[in-house]
């Protein structure tokens, strides 16, 4: 029974905390911009993140070493440095947009100007990171981020015509108002929404982080499998919940209050309560993993003692680290940038970076030194993992230059 | 000892290696100047024909109006009781600050032509007018008068028809 439970809370933990700024922002935008056109770019991105996330989930089950930990050992220090560099730069930006969420998410109840808020937040972040235990920071906020239910709760008082909606989303096309080039740079912020480097990062140092071994690899398939998909059902619940109400009206997303306005609208103040206090946990949640995600990753890189687990005397590298990377963040933030923007560019950059990212992740789950002979990839999942790797260098390439004809998507 | 001439003496290795690194700091060093211009928030081009200029109009008015629309659905919100104060309060601002700054950039770019002109005086007007409407709402807000702020928002109505009108005029 407490096995089931164990289970339970950790798929519940997986479902809350699978949104975060990105998604929250990408997936609103979109559904108002593109109705439900741009569904189909969630289901393939969180089959990616599946994929992806349950290899890098059994590699540090196994070897209890997580995936960053063995990019350089396996693929040499070039390419260790290049994978470093480009995550470090994208996870500050993530960083950045979420810490601005979470200052965002407080203003809606305080009336007092985010960039107010930052410097407290980034402290908040900063002091949950150094004092909260690893899995109830994880529990907390997970659990917490369930409250992004309320989206789908909005969708069912809004009371859409349901075939219509399952078939606008199963018959995508690029709306008369938007050219394939817009059409195609949004699809590729929501893949980078849900493929987030950082999540795979903190996937895996999170299970040498909760002490994972060979027993775990079950649960590790559980969460991954049925979390991150019903994690991705509210993601597609933003969107619809933006389609309907916002769409109609000609309103696009460019704050993050106007996400919480169809809920608002048609769930009331119970619902915007609820909707505020799951973008707070979403965000934070969010700025949390970030932050030791830049923590993992250079003291992983560096060979330097790291993680939560480890006393702060003993990881003092680790943790000066994530206390200059949140500093960084909020002073970046602290500058005016507009946070929806910053959650735009880091989510389409992370799709530029995300061969990095990926591919060894493929190549170490393959090799029978990290895993065992019995527990490499099988010929079905290499299939699908190398389609998604072809899929992830085309999107890498034309990320850019999209960036650039479409002006940033306007 | 390597001497100068010698392939991999540290002289000719030492250009070598720096030129892929020099491109990729030139290459990061854009992507960087690109993102800090992207995520400013008011970033305008010039408009160097009509055509240019006609398609910053479009965009503005699009702007503004999802601008006054979201005002309209908050005053509707906020009239029947469903968001309170401080979300209604922050979010006017916002739309508010959305609509000043739009204007703002639309005005700051030089009309190519006598054309331009006309479109200029006519979106401006109609900027004008929302921003105005939507000022009224927030005063209105902030009052603490939120159950009557469907009655303060109803001349964004007028705006928003104005605006879509005006978005059909240059489609054609």
């Amino acid at each position: 029974m407490k096995k089931v439970l164990g289970v339970a809370l950790g798929v519940l933990t997986a479902i809350g905390g699978f949104v975060d700024m990105g998604d929250l922002v990408a997936n609103a935008e979109t559904g108002a911009r593109f109705d439900m056109n741009l569904a189909w770019v969630v289901i393939v991105g969180v089959i990616g993140i599946v994929v992806y996330a349950e290899m890098s989930g059994r590699v540090a089950a196994l070897c209890g070493r997580p995936v960053f930990d063995l990019v350089r050992e396996r693929l040499g220090p070039r390419f260790g440095m290049a994978n470093l560099l480009a995550s470090f730069f994208i996870n500050m930006l993530t960083l950045t947009a979420e810490i601005a969420g979470v200052a965002l998410s407080l203003s809606l109840v305080s009336s007092v100007n985010y960039l107010f808020l930052i410097p407290f937040v980034a402290f908040l972040v900063w002091l949950v990171c150094w004092r909260m235990s690893f899995v109830m920071m994880e529990r907390i906020f997970g659990l917490l981020g369930l409250c992004l239910v309320v989206f789908a709760v909005t969708v069912w008082k809004i009371g859409p015509d349901w075939n219509q909606l399952f078939s606008d989303a199963a018959h995508p096309h690029v709306p008369h108002s938007e050219t394939v080039f817009t059409y195609a740079y949004f699809g590729i912020a929501l893949f980078g929404a849900a493929m987030t480097p950082y999540e795979v990062f903190f996937f895996s140092s999170g299970a040498v982080e909760d002490g994972w071994t060979r027993k775990d690899l079950g649960e590790n398939k559980i969460n991954v499998l049925i979390g991150f998909p019903l994690g991705a059902a509210l993601s597609l619940a933003i969107m619809a919940s933006t389609h309907l109400l916002l769409a109609p009206r000609h309103i696009s997303v460019d704050q993050l209050s106007q996400v919480a306005l169809p809920v608002a609208s048609a769930v009331g103040r119970l619902g915007l309560a609820v909707v505020i206090i799951g973008i707070f946990a979403a965000t934070f949640g969010a700025a949390l993993e970030t932050s030791l995600s830049a923590g993992y990753v250079v003291a992983q890189y560096l060979g330097w003692p790291w993680g939560k687990h480890s006393a702060p005397r003993t990881a003092s590298r680790f943790h000066v680290v994530v206390m200059m990377s949140i500093i960084a963040a909020a002073l970046f933030g602290l500058t005016g940038v507009d946070p929806v923007k910053v959650t735009e560019y880091s989510i389409v950059l992370s799709a530029a970076a995300l061969p990095l990212t990926y591919f060894p992740i493929l190549v170490i789950a393959n090799d029978p030194r990290y895993v065992g002979p019995e527990h490499t990839n099988g010929r079905f999942l290499n299939a699908v993992a190398s389609v998604y790797l072809v899929i992830l260098v085309l999107v890498a390439i034309a990320t850019i230059p999209l960036m650039i004809i479409t002006k940033g998507g306007s | 000892m390597p001497s100068a001439t010698h392939p991999r003496s540290r002289g000719i290795g030492h250009v070598e290696r720096r030129r892929p690194r020099r491109a990729a700091a030139l290459a990061t060093l854009t992507i960087v100047a690109m993102l800090a211009a992207g995520c400013s928030e008011h970033s305008v081009g010039p408009a160097r024909t009509y055509d240019d200029y006609e398609r910053k109009s479009r965009t503005s008015a699009e702007v503004a109006l999802s601008a006054v629309e979201t005002v309209r659905l908050l005053a509707e919100t906020s009239t029947d009781g469903n968001a309170w104060g401080a979300y209604t309060s922050v979010s006017l601002s916002e739309q508010e600050d959305t609509l000043a700054a739009t204007e703002g950039d639309f005005a700051s770019i030089q009309p190519p032509d006598h054309r331009s002109d006309d479109l200029r005086a006519t979106l401006l007007e109609l900027l004008g007018a929302a921003s105005d409407h939507i000022a009224a709402v927030r005063i209105e807000a902030r009052r603490g008068n939120l159950g009557s702020l469907a009655d303060a928002a109803v001349p964004l109505a007028a705006d928003s028809a104005a605006l879509q009108q005006f978005l059909v005029s240059i489609e054609r």
